[in-house]
């Protein structure tokens, strides 16, 4: 009872109201977020969307849906074009505008906040409630949060890594971003995770010392399957690096929490088991 | 030493010559000075002589060689100029500014030897400012910032020596002893000088040889006498004067304007 | 004296930059550790030789450009620069040191634009070099450049883009012994040249037009000391970003003790910007460990101060 109380709360919080009174679920909606893009697919709203990011890509079905461009910040103009009766849009400064400007043109629209694994499922359950598919949304909510509880890794068995974001100046990934909850789902242990931020500049020589046994990085389809600064000597310092211990994740797959995160959870387990 | 002959010059996008036809001569222990009113060509004539700028018509020799054909090193161990206007930049002492002096005898990479600071205290003496060599430049006179600029000239153990309106803006002391130390240094030291000043006086009384220009063009050149009429000042000048002699030099007297036709 | 002081404490700088830093090396395996043979002692030297030649070429165009204010980076090297990095990315160039090539060349060109507008009638014998358009077309070249590089960051794929920024406020992290190699090689040449136009610097103190007349071949003096100081600085931007401060502030520091002979100011001041790049890298690595802080906002921190000290000092004198 009281979870249901804390969740009602947590989706009221997280939601803008509209001004005008709802008549009967949206039927032209416009997602500014490849994970809320997912997710309406995921439940069954997919013939519903009329309007994507240009980062949108998953599942194939979407590609069908006109990119509306750049979903932070959006393109007002082109968003309105599509003559949505619902955006969805991710939580975060320049969006606030954003919906701002699309609700004095009278379209709603709903902020939603989705940064780690445990944002999931109140997230899934929002769009299944506005879509009036809240009971597909329901299962897969449940689902998705069994993800966020998962036991810690142990420190002295579990595989170590660090996501390297950038190299010249070195980038890291710490505690409380997705990626660092993934690694810890799949029984790995971020070497970072001491550092409190999503992402952080440090020495490559910490990166050396604290000897990570892979090294992370996102990439694009296209890429080759070292990234460039696998053959800089300053980065040969670093063992991983030196053995080639490299984690290419594809970052459609890896970058964006969604329906697919347990799927990627398991890809990164496979990964580290090699 | 130095010699002009028929020298012409106009500068680019100028309406008319800044100089015109212009001859001069300054040999050893010779004191040339030239006179004329505001833009008269006066700075030109030191900066063509000079090799600063090439004249258009004429030529202007130093040591028999086309000025402007001269390196600027080796021009500046015979000529030593004081120009009308420095503007320095950095705190210095008087003895590290009339060190600079010595850079046309320095090699690249050595080091300043004894002969170049004994040049720096005989170029000291000669002006007369030995006690000032220690004193930051700052805490000069006029008249003394002035003299320790000869004797960075001088440092330089030119054989011509020139100035571009020295006594400027030198009080009646200074102004007198500057002159005195340039008559000196001609006599003494064997030196030519070519000096560009307003001052006609002065020049008539320390100068061996007068060039007077007006609007580019020589008006009058010789011996102080010769050149400093009454009839050549008031033209050139456009101003009554009245001449009198001061040590067998003519020395002019500006006069007041009648009461009717004053503005 | 002063002199020895100054070795000793570029020689402090070098070994804190070596001995100190977010990994802990305990003394004893100081000289068997990987990470300072391999890490530490390339940076410390990339940062001594980075240091060293923006006090050089800092103090160079200062006398250049008769302004105390001078900064090798008013010349528009680092807009130049940091065109040439986004157009590298943009343009998915591979390879190591694809960024550093770039970032080189673009404030190559930037260099060559400014050089360009400064020279008042022809690139010939009349031309001649005028530093205050070298100043004005320096800013003017650098805005213009930042104005692109913000447009093609704002219309392209924006996070690799974003992080470029990064590099452009200044890290030695990429130093390595390659590095090293190349700055060691390639700036004994732009050195001497402003060395060897020590004196003539001293005598453009009193003016183009007295330092002509006593014997400075003032037009090759100028364009020598423009192009050395920013070959120097070129170098500098393309192996480590834009660090300020350092050449605006060093030379002034260093004048303080030696007075402004060029003979005596150059040399300190190559040594002087040497060990304080040094020391600022080793604070940026070690003050907010595990993280690091970018090595141009250290300086930037540490410069601000000094010169408002400065500031005061030659306003009551």
């Amino acid at each position: 009872m009281l979870r249901r109380l804390l969740f009602v709360v947590l989706v009221l919080a997280s939601c803008r109201p509209s001004g005008r009174p709802a008549v009967g679920p949206p039927r032209r909606i416009v997602s500014l977020l490849p994970s809320f893009t997912e997710i309406l697919f995921a439940i069954g709203a997919g013939d519903r969307v009329v309007g994507r990011t240009k980062w949108c890509d998953y599942p194939p079905a979407a590609l069908a849906v006109p990119s509306v461009g750049e979903g932070l910040p959006p393109n007002v103009e082109a968003v309105a074009a599509r003559h949505p009766d619902l955006v969805v849009l991710y939580n975060a400064g320049p969006n606030v505008t954003a919906a701002e400007q699309l609700e004095r043109i009278g379209i709603r629209t709903v902020l939603i906040d989705l940064n780690r694994l445990e944002d999931l499922g109140p997230a899934t359950r929002t769009l299944g409630r506005l879509t009036g598919f809240a009971a597909r949304a329901e299962s897969l909510a449940a689902f998705l949060d069994s993800l966020s509880h998962q036991p810690p890794p142990s420190s002295t068995t579990s595989t170590t890594l660090a996501f390297v974001v950038w190299d010249n100046p070195p980038i890291i990934i710490g505690h409380g971003s997705y990626l660092d909850e993934l690694a810890t789902a799949a029984g790995a242990r971020n070497v970072f995770s001491d550092i409190p931020a999503p992402s952080a500049q440090v020495s490559l020589e910490t990166i050396a010392a604290r000897n990570p046994q892979w090294i992370a990085v996102l990439s694009d389809s296209g890429m080759p399957s070292l990234p460039g600064f696998a053959k800089r000597r300053e980065w040969r310092a670093v063992r991983a690096v030196r053995d080639g211990h490299f984690l290419m994740l594809p970052g459609s797959l890896f970058g964006r929490p969604g329906p697919r995160s347990g799927e990627a959870i398991r890809q990164l387990r496979a990964l580290l088991a090699r | 030493m130095l010699r002009l002959a028929g020298v012409s010059y106009r500068y680019p996008g100028a309406s008319r010559d800044a100089l015109s036809a212009v001859s001069l001569s300054v040999g050893p222990r010779e004191f040339h000075a030239v006179l004329g009113p505001n833009g008269s060509g006066k700075t030109t004539l030191v900066r063509i002589a000079l090799g600063a700028l090439q004249p258009l018509v004429g030529r202007a020799d130093v040591d028999g060689r086309s000025a402007s054909s001269w390196p600027r090193h080796d021009l500046a161990r015979l000529v030593g100029v004081v120009p009308q206007r420095e503007d320095n930049l950095f705190p210095q002492r008087v003895r590290e500014t009339v060190l600079l002096g010595r850079y046309p005898h320095l090699t690249l990479w050595g080091r300043e030897r004894a002969e170049d600071h004994a040049a720096v205290d005989r170029a000291l003496a000669s002006c007369d400012a030995q006690h000032l060599a220690d004193r930051w430049l700052w805490t000069l006179s006029g008249g003394e910032y002035q003299r320790v600029r000869v004797a960075r000239a001088l440092a330089q153990e030119p054989k011509l020596l020139v100035l571009d309106e020295p006594g400027m803006s030198l009080d009646l002391r200074h102004e007198m002893g500057l002159f005195e130390l340039v008559r000196g240094l001609v006599e003494m030291n064997g030196l030519g000088v070519l000096m560009i000043t307003h001052d006609l006086n002065l020049a008539a009384r320390f100068a061996d040889s007068l060039l007077l220009l007006e609007g580019g063009r020589p008006v009058a050149a010789g011996a102080p006498a010769e050149v400093l009429t009454q009839a050549t000042v008031e033209t050139v000048f456009s101003w009554p004067v009245a001449m009198q002699t001061v040590d067998g030099r003519p020395q002019m007297i500006p006069l007041r304007q009648p009461k009717e036709s004053r503005p | 004296m002063r002199w020895t002081l100054l070795v000793v404490v570029a020689v402090l700088a070098l070994v804190a930059s070596v001995a100190l830093g977010p990994a802990a090396v305990p003394l004893p395996e100081l000289l068997h550790s990987d990470i300072v043979w391999n890490l530490r002692a390339p940076r410390a030297l990339l940062a001594f030789l980075v240091g060293g030649s923006l006090g050089v070429a800092g103090a160079g165009l200062q006398a250049l450009v008769r302004n105390p204010l001078a900064d090798p980076f008013l010349l528009g090297l680092s807009g130049g620069a940091g065109l040439g990095a986004v157009l590298a990315i943009a343009l998915h160039l591979s390879g190591p040191w694809a960024l550093p090539i770039a970032a080189f060349v673009g404030a190559l060109a930037a260099l060559g634009l400014v050089y360009r507008l400064g020279l008042i009638g022809g690139t010939g014998r009349g031309g001649a070099l005028d530093p205050r358009i070298l100043l004005l077309g320096g800013v003017a070249i650098g805005a213009f450049a930042a104005a692109i590089t913000t447009a093609i960051v704002a219309l392209a794929d924006a996070a690799e883009l974003r992080n470029a920024f990064l590099w452009l406020w200044g890290g030695l992290s990429g130093a390595s012994w390659d590095s090293v190699l190349l700055v060691v090689l390639y700036v004994p040449i732009p050195l001497a040249v402003l060395l060897a136009a020590s004196r003539p610097l001293d005598l453009l103190a009193l003016g183009e037009e007295s330092a002509g007349y006593l014997g400075a071949d003032v037009e090759a003096v100028k364009r020598r000391v423009y192009l050395a100081a920013s070959l120097l600085t070129a170098v500098a931007v393309a192996v480590s970003g834009v660090i300020g401060f350092v050449g605006l502030v060093v030379p002034h520091l260093v004048r303080i003790t030696w007075g402004h002979r060029h003979r005596a100011l150059l040399p300190a001041a190559f040594l002087g910007g040497g060990a304080l790049l040094a020391f600022a890298d080793t604070l940026a690595r070690t003050v907010v460990a595990p993280r690091e802080l970018p090595v141009g906002v250290v300086t930037a921190l540490i410069g601000v101060p000094v010169f408002a000290l400065l500031l005061r000092r030659w306003t009551i004198a």
